[in-house]
């Protein structure tokens, strides 16, 4: 039996006495909402207003919710509106319909999931297995909003954290220890924590650019440096040394974020997103480089002969083979720096 | 040679389909990503011509002093380009024509181009943004990029744009260097300095932004450099 498969429904009905207008300010001060967003809930009743909880806290609700003289049932839950993202459930709700809206559907069908072999064809009724999310602003200036629900935790890029519900508890972990160091990533790794039902966090990261999401099965996705951006706890997020050779020539930091296991994954570019199916040869600016998935294999080439090393202004290119996808940026954050730097002001001397 | 633009404006790149046989010329750095079976070589000049005393201007002209050849091998291939700065992209179908293209803004072009450094004079010196123009004279595809949008400007009989602001124009139009306002004093305090003022018909295509505006403007928030 699920514990967390109670919801709390506003009827919409007020206690005898209690005037609309004192009901929805007293609601919108207990849920800490707008007044707008009440008043919202009140015109729209029946409505849900607390999914996802277990019988004692939905019973709490209840009665907070009748101290202030609105009137409120409790109703379990049926198997649509189970959150997801618990493990043991994944293959049931994997196929649930939580909510699922057209517009939410068809952001999905345009996030390039890892894989489609499951709903292929039915994709845009497909629920996304893991956490509700939406991405805004694609593709110049992606913003990722994810809902977490109770007592789950979303890890998040450290700093990335833009706005958030009030009931998420921030825990910071030096996560990857001295690797995340030297990917130059931070090497802190922020675990935002829902607390007493569901939270929404929104996250920027800190280039403009667009967002990716996969889902990830028992699958292995190597990110470039900087571009992690949120994750499940269920995926493993760790560095890995990339060889002397590969990482000490690519110009690139000399590890890369290996994520691994089950669970959502986000990542983010600096400028547009491509993503390309590798069959066979692929060559790509190591500096364009966002992700690739593993079985990938990749070495660290320079493009031409000698002089191409030297001169072309490509340097040391990274040559994929294999089967598999790599995701790549329109545009590099070290290129751009290299622009800059005549614009840097001169030391004065003394 | 066929020629996508995709990520429109903001983040545009550019994805070159070539077919066995075919060549692309592009400024070195541009690639950002390509098919395996890309041959890749570098010289100082178009394959097969020019020389070193080319390859210089072009360097003086802000553009780098290599050009990259890509041809694939066996078979169809691909390439990607990108620019440094954020900003949106256009082809050019050159017919026995010439473009003059500003220094920073040249990308790549079809084999059958010759690059040439169209030395504008002492002129081009005085206006103090892009010095240089990058002269592509013959038949075949340009790609040509910028910082912000690209709008086209039809002129005829007289137009002026800042120079900062010029991606290219044809090479029908007849331009020189002008002060913006009355006098030189008002020109130099209102910060437009010196403009291009362009004579005949043809087109000029700028760009909304300008790239030097922009590093100055970063300028202040930026380490200092040892000089």
């Amino acid at each position: 039996m699920n514990t967390s498969a109670y919801q709390v429904r506003v009827t919409g009905e007020l206690n005898p006495g209690v005037s609309r207008e004192s009901a929805v300010e007293a609601f919108s001060k207990l849920f800490k909402v707008a007044n707008e967003k009440a008043e919202n809930i009140f015109s729209k009743a029946p409505v849900v207003v607390k999914k996802g909880v277990d019988e004692a806290t939905a019973n709490k609700i209840q009665r907070a919710l009748d101290n202030i003289g609105v009137q409120s049932a409790v109703e379990m839950a049926t198997a649509e509106q189970v959150p997801q993202a618990q493990a043991q459930n994944e293959q049931k709700s994997e196929q649930s319909t939580n909510g699922s809206t057209l517009e939410r559907a068809i952001e999905r069908a345009s996030n390039a999931p890892l894989k489609q072999e499951v709903h292929a064809t039915s994709r845009l009724v497909e629920e996304q297995p893991g956490y509700q999310f939406k991405i805004e602003g694609q593709p110049d200036y992606a913003f990722l909003t994810v809902n977490i629900p109770a007592e789950k935790t979303l890890r998040v890029e450290a700093s990335a954290m833009a706005t958030m519900d009030t009931n998420l508890v921030m825990k910071t972990k030096a996560k990857g220890g001295l690797g995340r160091l030297l990917t130059s990533e931070s090497i802190f790794i922020n675990e935002f924590t829902s607390q007493n039902g569901p939270g929404e966090i929104g996250i920027a990261p800190a280039s403009p650019g667009d967002l990716a999401h996969v889902y990830l099965r028992d699958e292995t996705i190597f990110l470039q440096n900087s571009a992690f951006v949120a994750s499940d706890m269920n995926v493993v997020v760790e560095t890995k040394w990339q060889g002397l050779t590969k990482g000490f020539f690519s110009g690139e930091s000399l590890f890369l974020i290996r994520c691994s296991g089950n669970g959502d994954l986000w990542f983010n570019t600096y400028g547009g997103m491509i993503m390309l199916d590798v069959d066979g040869d692929y060559v790509v600016d190591t500096s364009n480089i966002v992700a690739f998935t593993e079985g990938l294999d990749y070495k660290i080439t320079k493009v031409g002969g000698y002089k191409s090393l030297f001169f072309s202004g490509e340097g040391f290119v990274c040559r994929f083979s294999g089967k598999g996808k790599v995701w790549i940026q329109t545009r590099s954050v070290q290129a751009f720096a290299s622009w800059m730097y005549p614009y840097r002001p001169v030391k004065k001397k003394g | 040679m066929d020629i996508e633009l995709i990520h429109r404006p903001g983040n545009t790149a550019a994805k070159v389909k070539l077919q066995q046989g075919e060549t692309c010329t592009a400024e070195s750095g541009a690639m950002i990503a390509m098919s395996g079976n890309m041959d890749v070589t570098t010289t100082t000049h178009k394959k097969k011509s020019g020389g070193v005393l080319k390859a210089l201007k072009r360097m003086v002209a802000g553009e780098s002093l290599f050009l990259n050849h890509f041809e694939p091998k066996s078979g169809d291939g691909e390439v990607w380009f990108g620019a440094n700065l954020a900003g949106d992209m256009m082809t050019y179908n050159l017919d026995n024509e010439s473009l003059i293209v500003q220094g920073g803004s040249f990308m790549a072009c079809e084999d059958s181009v010759e690059i040439d450094l169209g030395w504008q004079g002492f002129k081009s010196f005085l206006s103090g943004e892009s010095v240089f123009w990058v002269n592509l004279k013959g038949k075949g595809q340009v790609l040509l990029n910028s910082f912000g949008a690209i709008y086209p400007v039809e002129v005829d009989g007289e137009y002026i744009v800042d120079s900062g602001h010029i991606v290219a124009f044809n090479e029908t139009l007849d331009f020189s260097i002008t002060k913006a306002g009355k006098s030189w004093l008002h020109s130099f305090l209102g910060g437009e300095g010196l403009v291009c003022k362009f004579q005949g018909k043809g087109t000029v295509w700028c760009q909304s932004h300008n790239p030097g505006s922009f590093g100055w403007t970063l300028s202040p928030g930026l380490k200092p450099r040892k000089a």
